[in-house]
């Protein structure tokens, strides 16, 4: 059994590299005519590569339902079942709700795991990129509530998802928006323990975890949950740092340097260096919305993390009650579907020069991109009908709304951060800090 | 923590007490009796915290594989899921699952240490292997609650914190028997507070009435922790050396009757 554990892993690793959707993944002398899996499993086409093994489109013969499953490649070093996977079904088995994607069933064939999933037919991001698709203040609605319902059942049981950006909210063919991909969620129920702060894509951050904070709660979901209703709005990503301090550099352009006042614990958090002060625009020069949405939006993105609205507050909050009224999911624009479009990589049919805007991928995550570039390989996640296109600061056909924010743009130049302040500097500063409140406006 | 344990799998998994001790089938059989079985599954807590100690893992890791152990054997026969092999995978399993993961190797390497027995040796494709095995057995469920939180929060708050040493040392026990898989943990943790303060000739009755519990459930957890208590000390009969050549005879006894390996 263990000699067939390895042996099936080697055939693995070839069957991973001859990865082509018409052989169904074959290569496998095993793998032989119809595949029914699991006594229950009518395996159909390759649909991608996840995080930790390949993924199939399947029929389940017991419900008619179409899913997907989840190979788990074995560990590398003798390691047994990957331990991302295992995070993700220890929690999913604790989390049901119509927004959060649905383990059906788990099993082990041929001596690897496999989980099954429902099939999700599109996610957030294609339907943000899709320029076919209006969004209406009602459908952004919709999106933002199943969104914060389903991390609201996360909070609620106390599960951090730490991994909220467009590409992970799925959307099911009825239209209903669900969480997905668990790989990075934990649970954040001992006090004491201290987590990484490396997680998340960067645009989607929250700035106590850019700070390097380690002991952060449900409020870092909720503010990635800010940045994709800002991304809803603006229909491109709001935030786009280039690297960590370019990232709290963008953040504070946004919304001003935080003074203390707003949030007293930053100070002592471990990776915290001074910005210079720079004003907060208003919202309503960022931001074509509502009222109660600018509103919202502004407590989701409130600095100081205690502060900071919960999902569930959010919920309760007037946007969703007030005119007009979230679109019934049914309802929603659906991206546009080419028949085999599943199987196309954006790189495919994107010319070399022009920049691509998609949320930095998980690969991307301690990387450096090209400020707003991307570059080929960042899809983990095939499947999705995604209509890729340029959207390049100038090309763009967004009219009046406006981009995201751009320190250069609004401020002439762009003061340098400041991250080698030595200690003497720091305390000379907030002893200053303190005498005056408004130190830095007049600099 | 009451708010989500409610909502949970282990929750909704608690067992009646009949459920547990029922010996399976096919061990019954091969001539198991309860008294062996719960004699076995005492042994190989032992075991998993005798490995755990080795490897150096918190509480909690070592809680959560006992309970996964115990569970598994509400389901599974020994017969074909060697006790011997399971603990130690259950820790394995156990480690991932709570965030501190331990090597496999590390586990066969001190296993092969500490037991001179042949039949308590494995190598780490049999613990991988098993490793799938039990995630089946377990259903998948992975998410266990232990006593520990309540216990420190409920001292707290009943001003008692200096029995925090002796009712940390009851709640440990209490993973020697079953209880972990019946009751909600906090209830144990009650239980554990209640003997504690009957030792050290607390009042606590004032305490427990605002608490608004259930006193029989509370009780009826503290018997079950006295009378374990009972059954050992009846065995042992004062000499350490008896009990543990006593004992070791025995589980040898009973699971060579499954024979296994």
């Amino acid at each position: 059994m263990a000699m067939m554990a390895s042996s099936s892993s080697q055939q693995q690793q070839q069957n991973l590299q001859s990865l082509n959707p018409n052989r169904g993944g074959g290569g496998g002398e095993e793998d032989k005519g119809e595949k029914i899996v699991a006594d229950r499993y009518l395996k159909r086409e390759l649909l991608g590569e996840g995080t930790y093994g390949v993924v199939f489109k399947a029929l389940d013969t017991k419900t008619g339902q179409t899913v997907a499953i989840k190979k788990i490649r074995l560990g590398k070093h003798k390691e047994g079942v990957n331990f991302t996977a295992l995070r993700e079904i220890k929690l999913l088995k604790e989390l049901k709700d119509p927004n959060i994607i649905e383990l059906i069933d788990a099993f082990p064939h041929k001596g690897n795991l496999h989980l099954v999933f429902e099939f999700m037919e599109t996610d957030l991001e294609a339907v943000i990129r899709d320029r076919n698709i209006l969004l209406s203040p009602a459908d952004i609605k919709s999106y933002m509530q199943m969104t914060l319902k389903g991390l609201a059942v996360c909070h609620k049981k106390w599960v951090l998802h730490r991994d909220m950006k467009p590409n992970n909210l799925l959307i099911s063919a009825d239209g209903q928006l669900k969480l997905g991909d668990f790989g990075l969620a934990r649970i954040f129920g001992s006090p004491d323990r201290k987590f990484t702060h490396q997680v998340f894509a960067r645009w989607y951050r929250a700035p106590e975890l850019l700070f390097g904070s380690k002991q952060y709660g449900p409020g870092v979901d909720v503010w990635a949950a800010g940045c994709i209703f800002a991304e809803l709005l603006l229909r491109r990503p709001f935030l786009q740092g280039s690297s960590d301090i370019d990232q709290l550099g963008k953040i504070f352009a946004a919304f001003g340097t935080p003074k203390p006042s707003q949030w007293a614990d930053m100070v002592y958090l471990p990776d915290y260096v001074e910005y210079q002060h720079v004003p907060a625009p208003s919202l309503r020069s960022l931001f074509t919305a509502s009222d109660d949405a600018l509103d919202l939006l502004s407590r989701m993105f409130t600095y100081d993390p205690k502060a900071r609205i919960s999902a569930q507050q959010a919920l309760e909050h007037r946007y969703f009650s007030s005119q007009p009224l979230p679109t019934i999911p049914e309802k929603l624009p659906r991206p546009h579907r080419k028949g085999d479009s599943l199987n196309h990589y954006p790189s495919d049919f994107v010319s070399q020069d022009a920049p691509l805007v998609l949320s930095p991928s998980r690969k991307m995550r301690r990387v450096t991109p090209h400020h707003g570039a991307f570059e080929g390989n960042a899809h983990e996640k095939a499947g999705h009908a995604r209509d890729s296109r340029h959207v390049g600061e100038s090309t763009g056909p967004s009219g009046n709304i406006l981009m995201s924010i751009d320190f250069e743009a609004l401020h002439g130049s762009r003061p340098p951060p400041r991250p080698t302040l030595n200690s003497a500097d720091r305390s000379h500063l907030k002893r200053k800090l303190d005498l005056d409140p408004d130190f830095g406006y007049s600099h | 923590m009451a708010a989500n344990f409610w909502t949970s799998s282990h929750y909704k998994q608690l067992l009646d007490p009949e459920q547990v001790d029922v010996v399976n089938p096919i061990d019954k059989e091969k001539g198991l009796t309860p008294e062996e079985f719960k004699l076995i599954k005492i042994h190989m807590t032992n075991h998993i915290w005798r490995v755990a100690q080795q490897v150096k893992v918190r509480q909690r890791v070592i809680a959560t594989a006992v309970t996964y152990f115990r569970r598994v054997y509400t389901r599974k026969s020994m017969t074909e899921y060697d006790p011997r092999l399971v603990a130690p995978t259950c820790l394995y399993l156990a480690s991932k699952a709570e965030e501190s993961t331990v090597q496999a190797r590390l586990l066969v390497f001190y296993i092969k240490k500490m037991c001179p027995d042949e039949k308590y040796r494995f190598e780490i494709k049999d613990i991988l292997e098993m490793e799938m095995k039990l995630l089946e057995a377990l259903d998948y469920y992975l998410v266990v609650f232990h006593p520990y939180r309540a216990l420190l929060q409920l001292l707290q708050d009943a001003n008692m914190t200096d029995l925090t040493h002796i009712s940390w040392g009851l709640v440990n026990d209490t993973y020697k028997t079953d209880l972990i898989l019946i009751y909600p943990p906090h209830m144990i943790a009650l239980a554990c507070i209640y003997i504690a303060s009957v030792l050290k000739d607390k009042e606590t009755t004032a305490w427990f009435e605002e608490l608004r519990v259930d006193m029989n459930v509370v009780k009826n957890i503290s018997m079950e922790i006295l009378n374990f208590y009972e059954s050992r000390i009846e065995a042992f009969k004062g000499i350490p050396e008896a009990y543990k050549s006593m004992t070791e005879e025995k589980i040898n006894a009973a699971l060579n009757k499954l024979a296994m390996k």
